[in-house]
């Protein structure tokens, strides 16, 4: 950004301490940071009670916790690759929680077909944030907030309020087991299976040029706005998969479930040392990041304090970590 | 730097006019379909509920002028209402002690947010998402998570006295406005906030002071949102928890709508004050319509990409 917001010179100095130390150095230690954030998490709540990260279900507990965020972040987090927001997730989410409450309760053959149909249908919404951003250049994050507000209207129409009925088999399918593991065990593993099969791809590789430098990702030859209707399309059909798994999940619906998921999903991506100016991070650092946000409420259970300050936590732990990157990011501008 | 004078302002931002034109062409409609639509009491109401968001947007369009954004705002709003109502315990004479402890504490937020973005560089977006959830936090814990107390009468008898057939919170709207007219295009410190928002570096060389600027607009949104909370407080005789909740959006796309960019840097209170209008008059002529709050949304989302298109000229897309 610029000089004037430089930071405090001991904390610069103490991170530039960090560099000649070998595997130690700087940047590899911010990378690490998302899941020292999870370990330290852990590491309090086994001191008072193990049972919630060491007992027989836990594994099980914290995935089904994880899950919906994490699938959120994976979308979001490729969207912050390319310097954009997708706040439409909210209405996404929402709109599928409604549908699958109120219209698709089919089952078998007809609810898979029901199925894949809203993954088109977060395809297209998707598709059509990336559209509308690509061929007039506003704003992501003004275009999604208008997005988001028509989708979580789209909700209201389908489902005015919390309840309705989703097909008995969709709640067998998302909380069921495979050979004796969770579905959102397996879930999560899938997702960050496919992050490793991803992260060097060419697609991935363009969302990051994108960030770093339009103009010059676009000289390159990287296909821009077809890229940028790819990514919000990716997001949208993340966002949908969310709302399918809370929809099983509760086996009802509510027209503004999504709105939950807006911004901690921005929050994820954050504690995971993504950057917001893009160009940069990792989906797997993400998920490690939504996990640490979702071990919070457990914190608080040990604690044995009110609920109510799960906010307080997870904003706490929101501005550390942003605070963390800033800083060590200005540690690694200086020695350039 | 460049200088703001409001005939120029006029000329360039085609995104300010605009948005007068489609509030105009709103109530015409709602005229339209009925007469009544433009009695002395339906445009009182109106005014009474674009003044609220209005001046719950006052800050926010000073944050997005220098190309940030205050997402605290609802929590700042709700706050403001709640701690008012739980300290007064309908006593009026408590009041003066409890706006200037209001005062001081909006300050505090204003500050911690401006200090994150200002002086330890966390871009605005991230800065303020963290408060909102501190702040969110602290309401629900200092009520315990559920509470509708109630204001003094007298608050509710202020916000209702007309002067001059005027509702008296409109009177301080524009008093608002002017204040805002006047910093931003006469002042120094509307010089200085457009131009962070337009080049920081060229700012610092051109000797702008950008940490202690950059503070304003944040300390700003905390009053003005602080001030918004307890006018709709007063209007609906009680504080509730979801009292600031619908004014995120509506006050970023009241900025938005009334032509400013979320880059920085160009933009005017008058456009948000155009953007208050129209969110206000599409409320109402979708009551008038009996369309539901589903439908409130839908219009909101559109009308809001409909006046970004018609606001930004396909060459000034950044």
């Amino acid at each position: 950004m610029n000089s004037a917001a430089s930071a405090p010179g001991t904390v610069r100095r103490f991170v530039l301490l960090l560099r000649p130390s070998g595997w130690l150095s700087g940047a590899k230690l911010w990378a690490l940071m998302p899941y020292l954030y999870g370990v330290v998490l852990a590491a309090a709540i086994i001191a008072f009670n193990p049972d919630l990260i060491l007992g027989p279900r836990a594994l099980d507990v914290r995935a089904t916790a994880l899950l919906p965020l994490a699938l959120v972040a994976f979308g979001q987090t490729l969207v912050v690759f390319t310097r954009g927001f997708d706040l439409s997730i909210g209405g996404i989410i929402s709109t599928t929680s409604a549908l699958l409450a109120s219209q698709l309760t089919g089952t078998g053959l007809e609810l898979a077909v029901q199925l894949l149909s809203l993954l088109a249908f977060g395809a297209l919404a998707g598709g059509l944030n990336g559209l509308i951003i690509a061929r007039t250049s506003l704003q992501p994050f003004i275009v999604t907030l208008a997005t988001w507000s028509i989708w979580g209207g789209v909700a209201i129409l389908f489902l005015p309020q919390e309840g309705g009925q989703t097909s008995p088999e969709l709640t067998d399918l998302v909380v069921g087991n495979v050979f004796g593991v969770p579905v959102s065990l397996i879930a999560v593993a899938v997702l960050f299976g496919a992050w490793v099969w991803l992260r060097w791809s060419r697609l991935v590789l363009d969302f990051k040029a994108i960030g770093s430098d339009e103009r010059s990702a676009e000289l390159a030859g990287v296909p821009v706005a077809r890229r940028k209707v790819q990514v919000y399309a990716i997001s949208g059909v993340f966002a949908v998969l969310a709302g399918i798994w809370l929809a099983g999940q509760f086996g009802g619906g509510s027209p503004t479930i999504g709105n939950e998921y807006i911004l901690p999903s921005v929050a994820a991506v954050v504690v995971g040392g993504t950057s917001i100016f893009g160009g940069s991070g990792s989906v797997a650092a993400s998920i490690a990041g939504a996990l640490a946000l979702q071990m919070i409420p457990d914190l608080i259970f040990v604690l044995e304090i009110s609920t109510f300050w799960t906010g307080f936590l997870r904003g706490a732990l929101l501005l550390i970590a942003v605070t963390i990157s800033s800083v060590f990011l200005q540690a690694a501008r200086s020695r350039l | 730097m460049r200088s703001v004078a409001l005939p120029d302002l006029l000329r360039s931002n085609r995104g300010i006019v605009a948005a007068y034109g489609i509030a105009l062409a709103l109530f015409v409609v709602g005229v339209l379909h009925s007469p009544g639509y433009a009695s002395d009491t339906n445009v009182r109401t109106l005014l009474l509920y674009a003044a609220a968001i209005g001046i719950a947007a006052f800050g926010q369009t000073l944050c997005i002028l220098t190309g940030g954004i205050d997402l605290s705002l609802p929590w700042t709003m709700t706050g403001a209402a709640v701690l008012t109502a739980v300290l007064a315990q309908g006593d009026p004479g408590r009041l003066p002690w409890i706006f200037a402890l209001l005062i001081v504490l909006a300050v505090l937020v204003g500050l911690l947010n401006g200090a994150g973005v200002a002086y330890a560089g966390v871009p605005p977006i991230l800065m303020t998402l963290g408060s909102h959830g501190v702040l969110a936090s602290l309401v629900l814990v200092y009520t315990r998570g559920g509470m509708s107390a109630r204001p003094p009468e007298i608050m509710h008898e202020w916000v209702t006295s007309t002067l001059l057939g005027i509702p008296a919170p409109v009177i301080v709207w524009v008093l608002i406005i002017v204040l805002a007219t006047v910093m931003l295009s006469r002042g120094t410190i509307g010089r200085r906030l457009y131009a962070i928002g337009t080049n920081r570096s060229a700012a610092l060389l051109a000797g702008v002071n950008i940490r202690r600027t950059l503070l304003v607009p944040y300390i700003v949104s905390a009053l003005s949102g602080g001030l918004a909370g307890l006018l709709l407080m007063a209007i609906n005789k009680q504080a509730f928890l979801s009292l600031g909740q619908p004014y995120l959006f509506a006050t970023a796309a009241a900025v938005a709508v009334g032509g400013a960019s979320i880059l920085g840097g160009s933009g005017h209170y008058l456009g948000t004050v155009a953007g208050a209008l129209i969110l206000t008059l599409m409320a109402s002529l979708l009551t008038l319509f009996s369309l539901g709050h589903a439908w409130l949304n839908i219009g909101y989302g559109l009308i809001l990409l409909l006046a970004l298109l018609i606001a930004t000229p396909q060459s000034k897309r950044v």
